[in-house]
């Protein structure tokens, strides 16, 4: 039947694939230093459990209705002995009135001339306030993939912090986040709406 | 034109195969019915007539909405399917009575019915068993193509329909239906972006998660068992992993600086590809889910993103700006051999690989956001949706022959579906709330 036919044919490229993809390298880059974020790694699942069989045992057909899983807290980190300890969450910064949102042309992250003046001011308060720290947020409006705006999100947080490190603000103060077109201030198919959203966000935290 | 006169032909075929196969073994038996072939690339191509009465309902059992409601989920799979015009939900056939099932087949058959499903139903407490009996209609006894049962627990009784209608497609065309696949997607009913997950005809749609916070791109994993989503629970976004089925806790997968997102399972289920910016711009690591081992495929300055692994499991596709904008590329497993899939200008994300190995369904503006499809040796990149709104987020399902997406033509972001050329676009779930970001499960176990 068509079917066995195929799972035959299929098994001998799975072992081929198994043999080429099964035994990485170890990768040619370490880890480097991202330039601006300086929190350190969070901790990292280095060795899920593994899987039990794949398949499935007789008459476990009637486990397919979903259940839902504990409350967020019971996550499993299984693994990574000696994990280093996670950067601040998102959750403990504030806003804070004195930092000004800058905002971004459609599909891109430099910053512009404007919005220069804008950050020169967020550095000047920043270097004032020296025992706050700062969490930088990205955003894209809603137009683009999710996937895509998540990094060009990150992309404006990064050049936002790059820029604030070169006006003098310690690298180590800052944090940030891409919250991609995930948090819109506004929902409307604008171009103005749309030119809101394009931002990148500031919170902080006092030491 | 060329195919509409094949088709001409092979619409005689099964009637000259069903006539030989009738006379070589008159007695109904377990015989398959793998000489009578549809076409199924084509939509629109010609529709086999079945019948599907519904469900005789065995002495001593209690369920009496049953019968009728597994019928029609029977009858609304196969018209999904494209390939059959169905009449569903008709007054039960009898159960044990050869000359009165002949008389009914003859009726169905006079009114031209080529096919004719009787489903029998017996439910005895915890326990559902359904049986099937496919007739052929044109031939002169009716013949029996094949009878199968399936047993489920009372709880899942609708899936029995899904499963009998996977048979029928099986027997028509070679391959199992999909109607026994769950579809996974991002729901904003409960306030928040949390997972849901539902039967691949939108019914029984049940939160996974409550984490009030934002959750993103869920993935089936080969197997049916668990998903592979981004989630903002922990505060930044890391890859996470749930069992669907089971009561286990939430597993961290990848929790690196920066961001952990677009999870893509290999065939073989042992290794999840994903975008990490961990080590300056996004770039494609696969993660060997045994140990825990990440290596590194992409190393570009650019955005590198995306990836979806061939049916082989020995190429992916994936998302790359080395070119300029937003361009598909493919490379082997291993990051080697890359080369450009989609040709110049504009803005290509979202590839997803068919389960057929041949074709790529990716998104591409041209203006707002649509579904393409390109071969994957590059050539023929034609269009399959044109508005209105956004349609994004394409999910195959494991015929390689229907997709489910994510469109807000009606206003809100709700799943629709469609054939693999664009046709059949219609809509799958009207909320509540809007969804977004579906993935097709594989057949259940």
């Amino acid at each position: 039947m068509v079917q066995r036919r195929a799972i035959v044919l299929v098994f001998p490229v799975l072992m081929l694939t198994l043999f080429l993809v099964g035994c990485p390298k170890r990768p040619a880059t370490t880890t480097a230093a991202a330039p601006a974020p300086s929190a350190p790694a969070p901790a990292v699942s280095t060795a899920p459990a593994p899987t039990p069989g794949m398949g499935t045992m007789p008459g476990a057909a009637g486990a397919t209705r979903p259940v839902t899983p504990g409350a967020p807290g019971a996550v499993t980190t299984p693994g990574a002995p000696g994990a280093p300890a996670r950067p601040l969450a998102p959750r403990e910064f504030v806003a804070s009135a004195d930092l000004k949102d800058i905002h971004f042309d459609f599909d891109k992250y430099d910053i512009r001339p404007g919005d220069a003046k804008m950050l020169d001011e967020n550095a000047q308060w920043m270097k004032a306030n020296p025992r706050y720290l700062i969490l930088i947020e990205g955003h894209c409006d809603e137009r683009g993939t999710n996937e895509y705006n998540l990094a060009l999100g990150e992309r404006r947080a990064k050049a936002t912090v790059n820029y604030l490190v070169s006006q003098g603000v310690a690298a180590n103060r800052m944090t940030l986040i891409s919250y991609g077109e995930e948090r819109q201030l506004c929902m409307e198919k604008t171009e103005e709406c749309w030119a809101k959203n394009r931002r990148a966000h500031f919170l902080v935290k006092s030491q | 034109m060329h195919r509409a006169r094949w088709l001409g032909l092979l619409a005689w075929l099964p009637l000259l195969l069903v006539l030989t196969a009738a006379l070589v073994s008159p007695r109904p038996s377990h015989s398959q019915a793998v000489d009578v072939f549809l076409n199924v690339m084509t939509g629109g191509a010609k529709k086999l007539n079945i019948a599907v009465p519904e469900f005789t309902l065995l002495p001593a059992t209690d369920a009496r909405e049953l019968p009728k409601k597994l019928a029609e989920v029977v009858g609304a799979d196969l018209k999904f399917s494209a390939l059959f015009s169905v009449v569903a939900g008709t007054a039960p056939l009898p159960a044990n009575d050869p000359e009165g099932l002949k008389k009914a087949w003859g009726e169905f058959a006079a009114a031209g019915a080529h096919a004719g499903l009787h489903g029998l139903l017996a439910v005895r407490g915890d326990r559902a068993e359904a049986e099937m009996r496919l007739y052929d209609l044109t031939s002169s006894e009716f013949r029996l193509i094949v009878a199968k049962q399936f047993v489920l627990p009372t709880a899942e009784a609708r899936r029995l329909a899904h499963k009998i209608a996977d048979e029928v497609v099986y027997q028509f065309t070679g391959e199992l239906g999909i109607a026994d696949t769950k579809i996974a997607a991002v729901g904003s009913a409960s306030g928040s972006k949390e997972l849901y997950v539902m039967d691949s005809d939108a019914v029984g749609a049940t939160r996974l998660t409550s984490t009030e916070s934002i959750n993103l791109f869920p993935v089936w994993s080969p197997d049916a068992r668990s998903l592979a989503f981004t989630s903002y629970m922990r505060g930044y976004p890391y890859l996470f992993r749930l069992f669907v089925f089971e009561r286990r806790p939430i597993q961290l997968l990848a929790g690196f600086l920066g961001i952990n997102s677009s999870p893509a399972w290999s065939p073989d289920g042992k290794f999840v590809a994903m975008t990490l910016t961990k080590d300056g711009t996004p770039d494609i690591y696969v993660m060997n889910l045994a140990t825990g081992a990440l290596r590194r495929l992409t190393n570009h300055w650019g955005i590198d993103t995306e990836p979806s692994w061939s049916p082989t499991g020995r190429e992916i596709a994936f998302v790359s700006e080395r070119a300029g904008s937003a361009h598909l590329f493919i490379m082997d497993a291993e990051g080697t051999n890359v080369r450009r899939l989609t040709p110049s200008g504009g803005f290509n994300t979202q590839p997803r690989w068919s389960p057929k190995g041949d074709v790529i369904v990716y998104t591409s503006r041209h203006g707002g956001l649509d579904l393409w499809a390109i071969n994957v040796d590059g050539s023929n990149p034609r269009r399959l949706t044109n508005g209105p709104g956004s349609n994004e987020s394409a999910s195959w399902a494991p015929n390689g022959r229907h997709l489910v997406f994510q469109s807000n033509r009606l206003g809100s972001w709700q799943l629709f579906t469609m054939l693999a050329d664009g046709s059949e676009q219609q809509p799958l779930t009207r909320g509540p709330g809007e969804f977004t970001s579906p993935s097709w499960s594989s057949r259940l176990p």
